[in-house]
């Protein structure tokens, strides 16, 4: 609940801030100062310190999984202002109102992954999408960023429609938006409701994690959109998506996972297939990680699949190491010259510690041993042999994260293994606290590579 | 058979009829005024349970909105005198308007024939009157109450960045 509050109450500030602020760099770090604040939010939660104590009636629902999962994403936004925010305010001339949607973003974060009534989670989601449809569109001059928010606008329009309908059909199934009155389904007579209602739900989340079918809008986005945006709507905002789903399906339906698994795991393979195939293709670095993003997606959607603790230990993981290798990669992004894989070339010779960090991030996305990804990947892989019965599903997910190492890998070998050019490297030399955030992101990714029960360790004791 | 129920399935038929014309008609003007009856089909379903607030605020809100989508509508397609005759588009707005609001007395009237069976679909059935409405929204509903202000505030902010002069 703090986090819900302190975002919305800082979105208001940023944005009133943009008044009184003459330099633009000032936005940057009142933004910093609220990251701060809220991952002491957030922390205060964890330890069950908040400013409002109720639960309004059971509209909202405090576990430890969802405190947890909110702390690693408030971490995650310190690093994203740390390193991207400088970014962020060559993107137009509002830098204090696209740091306010931000927040406001947070805010909706907050609201999805503490939903107990479909209202909440219908009112996160929007929050979560609105600001995103202008961000995406906010490098006004650039005919690519115009059609990616047009394009994700009306698509996203079109599924909030689709997830009104379904909330519409379990209402009428079940007289209730509560989550737990799921549990006891209605009369027999309105089963049918029940189901419809369900699978429309299903339809509008894939449609917002990007799962296949619904991707199509995912590349275009991801590669229209403003750098520094995409990494937020690739890391954060992706990830609370996720969550929502998961805590949906695992407090709401968890009578109907035999009827869901069937449908999830058949999403899960042909997202893991057509992302992973379709990565391979890409010339630029850009839309090959929109695309390994979708891959990702194939693995996250696996703790909706199983929605037993392993996953959501497994999820939590995932939250941490995925955003923060994200996050990494887009901040090095950022200050390249040019996008396509030849600008990569021989990173390493003229800047071996940005290339170093950016292996590690590589690596970590790939699940290479003793970074944070392998144990994510294990975990939810895991979470699925528990289930039992979906072998193929398992042996799918094996083969397709070893095929995501080519596209990985060849981001590694143009940095180490290719001379230099004119349009390759970075555009301007980076500064120290950049390089502090990139060390940082690392360390914490091959810390959780080597440890990841200290950061579960917590969960484990609540389930 | 009786009088609300007749009345049920008169609006629902008209919703969905009104709601396919809106969907395959060709001429965007013809699309907004079949959604215009759409709406006030559901008002008039909103009567029926007794929430009489509702059915205003729909009429005010929606048919409000939508007026001011149909002008959009018109000066980004440019219709002019040939496409659309003008005094043909305002006989068709004051008809459209006028027949649902006869529609939704006819709706209020009728619904007095017949007490107990729409009563009995929202229990007490006073479910939609402002007070109980304002309890509701203000008690049991307060966090998504006030936290769609957030959502409504970011749409504001949005609206001023994207729609700014220059960069």
């Amino acid at each position: 609940m703090n986090l819900i509050l302190l975002a919305a109450v800082w979105g208001i500030v940023m944005m009133l801030s943009g008044l009184f602020i003459k330099k633009k760099e000032n936005a940057v770090q009142l933004a910093f100062l609220g990251s701060l604040i809220l991952a002491g939010g957030c922390f205060a939660d964890l330890h069950e310190y908040a400013f409002i104590h109720s639960d309004f009636k059971g509209l909202l629902a405090y576990d430890k999984f969802s405190h947890l999962f909110l702390f690693i994403i408030s971490i995650a936004l310190i690093l994203y202002i740390w390193l991207t925010g400088k970014e962020v305010v060559k993107v137009g001339n509002h830098p204090s109102e696209y740091f306010a949607l931000l927040f406001f973003v947070m805010s909706g974060a907050g609201l999805v992954t503490l939903f107990n009534n479909l209202l909440i989670l219908f009112l996160g989601i929007e929050i979560l999408s609105i600001p995103l449809f202008i961000l995406t569109g906010s490098d006004k001059r650039n005919l690519k960023s115009n059609e990616a928010a047009l394009k994700y606008f009306l698509m996203g329009a079109f599924s909030t429609g689709i997830l009104l309908l379904g909330i519409a059909f379990i209402y009428g199934a079940t007289g209730s938006f509560q989550l737990v009155n799921y549990m006891m389904q209605g009369t027999e007579a309105a089963a049918i409701y029940h189901h419809i209602g369900l699978a429309l739900i299903l339809i509008a989340l894939s449609f917002k994690v990007s799962a296949v079918p619904f991707h199509f809008w995912t590349p275009d986005v991801y590669d229209g959109a403003p750098t520094p945006f995409t990494s937020f709507m690739a890391s954060i905002v992706k990830l609370a998506a996720f969550v929502g789903f998961a805590q949906l399906i695992l407090n709401g339906f968890s009578s109907d996972s035999a009827r869901i698994q069937s449908v999830v795991a058949l999403l899960i393979a042909a997202t893991l297939i057509i992302g992973n195939v379709a990565a391979v293709y890409q010339q630029s670095v850009k839309r090959m990680l929109a695309y390994s993003s979708i891959a990702q997606a194939g693995f996250m959607l696996m703790a909706v699949f199983a929605s037993n603790d392993m996953a959501r230990q497994g999820l939590l993981l995932y939250a941490a190491v995925y955003c923060l290798a994200n996050i990494g990669i887009f901040a090095v992004l950022t200050k390249m010259k040019d996008y396509t894989y030849e600008g990569f070339n021989g990173l390493a010779a003229k800047n071996p510690f940005i290339a170093f960090c950016l292996t590690v991030f590589l690596m970590s996305l790939a699940g290479i041993p003793l970074t944070g990804g392998f144990f994510a990947k294990y975990f939810l892989l895991a979470a699925v042999v528990k289930v039992g019965g979906y072998l193929w599903l398992v042996i799918t997910a094996v083969v397709f994260a070893a095929i995501s190492v080519y596209y990985y890998f060849k981001v590694i070998q143009a940095m180490y293994f290719k001379p230099a050019s004119d349009n390759s490297g970075l555009i301007t030399a980076v500064g120290s606290s950049f390089k502090v955030g990139l060390l940082l992101a690392a360390l914490l990714i091959l810390l959780l590579g080597i440890f990841p029960y200290q950061l579960l360790l917590d969960v484990l004791t609540v389930y | 058979m009786n009088i609300s129920e007749i009345l049920f399935w008169f609006l629902s038929a008209l919703a969905i009829g009104s709601a396919l014309m809106m969907i395959s008609s060709k001429n965007p003007v013809y699309s907004v005024l079949w959604l215009i009856i759409v709406f006030f089909a559901i008002s008039g379903h909103y009567i029926l349970l007794n929430a009489q607030f509702l059915a205003i605020v729909n009429i005010i809100v929606y048919a409000g909105a939508i007026m001011v989508l149909f002008l959009f509508v018109i000066m980004l397609m440019n219709l002019n005198a040939e496409t659309e005759p003008r005094k043909n588009r305002w006989l068709k707005w004051a008809g459209t308007i006028a027949g649902g609001s006869l529609l939704l007395v006819l709706v209020a009237a009728l619904r007095q024939v017949e007490q107990s069976g729409a009563d009995k679909a929202v229990g007490e059935g006073n479910a939609g009157l402002i007070q109980n409405l304002g309890m509701v929204l203000f008690k049991d509903y307060v966090l998504p109450f006030e936290i769609s202000s957030i959502l409504f505030l970011s749409a504001m902010v949005g609206a001023v960045v994207i729609g700014k002069k220059g960069d």
